[in-house]
């Protein structure tokens, strides 16, 4: 009898070591971060944050897509492109994220006065609207209003290097532009298409003789989960587990009758 | 009487192990997370000789460079009504569908249609657009059975009425059920993408669905009127 109990004891403690293990889900305690090259006569460059290149030979008006970063505090080092070990930096400065935010690092301004700014983005629209802000980086221009060809402002008097508040729209096709207050066209945005449950940034970059605008997304309509996609039809499925296991044991619980008998036989 | 209990004793120990063993729950791991995979393809050294912190060395960045996209550069998204996957044989209708009650994305019904998430990014438009099928069914294969199948380069055709849309795999993951990446799956992006996903991995009974989540990511490299 003793023996039996010794043997479930083994059972136990075996059982003990499978017992499976709560793993924490990392993705709530980062952050998002992209990066914007919005310096219309920088070079190429190499973006470090924390000492890791995490963008290589980004050129004027190239952005990243957001990337996972953990909150808190980014040492963001950004050098012409290559020279990193051999020249200082263009940009050298910290920015400080919070988990499960999103937010855009753009490199602004003439490479004279180059700097990093960093504004917080937006990760949800209303359900059936589409949301969008504006944002002028472009040195050297005046203030600038946003609208459709012909109509009313939907945003107004955005100077350098200001980023707008969101705003949510209908969705659909808009024919904008970008204008100066006094209403004369500096860029054209006929056909920009917003859509439904999408969070846009509109980045006007460029010079003030060529001006242009880059329209980023900041967010997009998501489900909360995965969508379940299988019956388990033709899975290896626990049942199955169960059966092999209980062929095993039985095999097993076999070869100790067969042991124990030759024992006695002996 | 030790006899006889010996073996029984013996016969549940093996029972109990190789059912665990048999049944074991995959690895969690955070397999998206990491530096290495991209850092290596594009070539960049990555030093490590400063005052980084721990938490900071261990922590997830993805190097992601990607071009942004101009605001005047053309929309052409469908609405898609079939899905065409020559590698794997997958010719089957889409179904436009929202959330489930929970939130969640919904997929169809039937075994042979994939279903699109409508509130999403339109295939052709910038962004994150998703297709969902079903591997299997109560019995047997469905329509995504073999969508684990595809490797990078695969060709996809999507249509509506006059547009065919080509998209390339780029990279296929497979995530936890409960800790996979929405954002990056459904999420913002300046590329038009289209995903797919089906179930993959063991299936779990308690939770009445497969433990993982395969995702397959496609790049737009081609379109044509038809």
């Amino acid at each position: 009898m003793k023996k039996l109990f010794s043997s479930l004891a083994v059972v136990v403690l075996i059982l003990g070591i499978f017992a499976p293990s709560v793993l924490a889900d990392s993705h709530d305690q980062n952050a998002m971060l992209r990066v914007l090259h919005a310096s219309p006569d920088a070079p190429a460059v190499d973006v470090y944050l924390n000492d890791e290149a995490v963008v290589e030979g980004a050129e004027f008006k190239a952005a990243t897509d957001y990337m996972e970063v953990p909150a808190g505090e980014h040492t963001v080092e950004i050098y012409a492109a290559g020279t990193k070990g051999e020249q200082d930096p263009v940009i050298s400065t910290t920015v400080n994220v919070e988990a499960g935010m999103a937010y855009t690092a753009a490199a602004i301004d003439n490479l004279e006065n180059i700097q990093l700014k960093a504004i917080q983005d937006s990760m949800e629209a209303t359900e059936g609207m589409a949301k969008v802000r504006v944002g002028h980086f472009i040195p050297g221009a005046p203030a600038v209003d946003v609208g459709p060809i012909g109509g009313d402002d939907l945003f107004s008097g955005a100077e350098f290097p200001m980023v707008t508040d969101y705003m949510e729209i209908d969705p659909g096709s808009y024919d904008l532009e970008v204008r100066t207050t006094d209403g004369t066209q500096l860029i054209d945005l006929s056909g920009t298409n917003l859509e439904a449950g999408k969070v846009y940034s509109a980045f006007a970059v460029g010079t003030a003789d060529n001006p242009e605008v880059l329209l980023l997304q900041d967010s997009a309509a998501m489900p909360t989960m995965m969508p379940a996609t299988g019956l388990g039809g033709t899975a290896d499925s626990s049942s199955n587990a169960w059966m092999y296991a209980a062929l095993l044991g039985v095999l097993a619980m076999g070869a100790g009758f067969m042991l124990t008998r030759k024992r006695s036989e002996a | 009487m030790v006899r006889k209990l010996f073996p029984l004793a013996l016969g549940l120990l093996v029972f109990f192990i190789s059912f665990q063993w048999l049944n074991e729950e995959p690895v969690e791991d955070p397999r998206v997370l990491s530096t290495s995979e991209t850092t290596r393809t594009q070539g960049v050294e990555v030093k490590k000789e400063s005052i980084v912190t721990d938490q900071l060395e261990k922590a997830p960045v993805k190097q992601n460079y990607k071009p942004a996209v101009h605001a005047s550069s053309e929309q052409y998204g469908i609405t898609p009504d079939r899905i065409e996957i020559p590698t794997i044989d997958v010719d089957a209708s889409i179904q436009a569908l929202g959330y489930t009650p929970d939130g969640g994305m919904a997929v169809p019904k039937s075994l042979t249609d994939v279903g699109w998430f409508e509130p999403g990014t339109m295939p052709g438009n910038q962004g994150n657009s998703v297709i969902a099928g079903h591997v299997d069914g109560n019995s047997g294969p469905a329509v995504f059975y073999d969508l684990k199948d595809l490797s990078p380069g695969d060709e996809i055709h999507v249509y509506d009425e006059n547009t065919k849309l080509t998209f390339e795999v780029s990279r296929i993951e497979s995530y936890p059920y409960k800790n996979a990446p929405i954002r990056e799956i459904f999420g913002p992006t300046n590329t038009r993408n289209l995903n797919l996903i089906t179930c993959t991995g063991p299936y779990d009974d308690e939770a009445s669905t497969y433990s993982e989540r395969l995702a397959v990511f496609t790049v737009l490299t081609d379109r044509q009127e038809l």
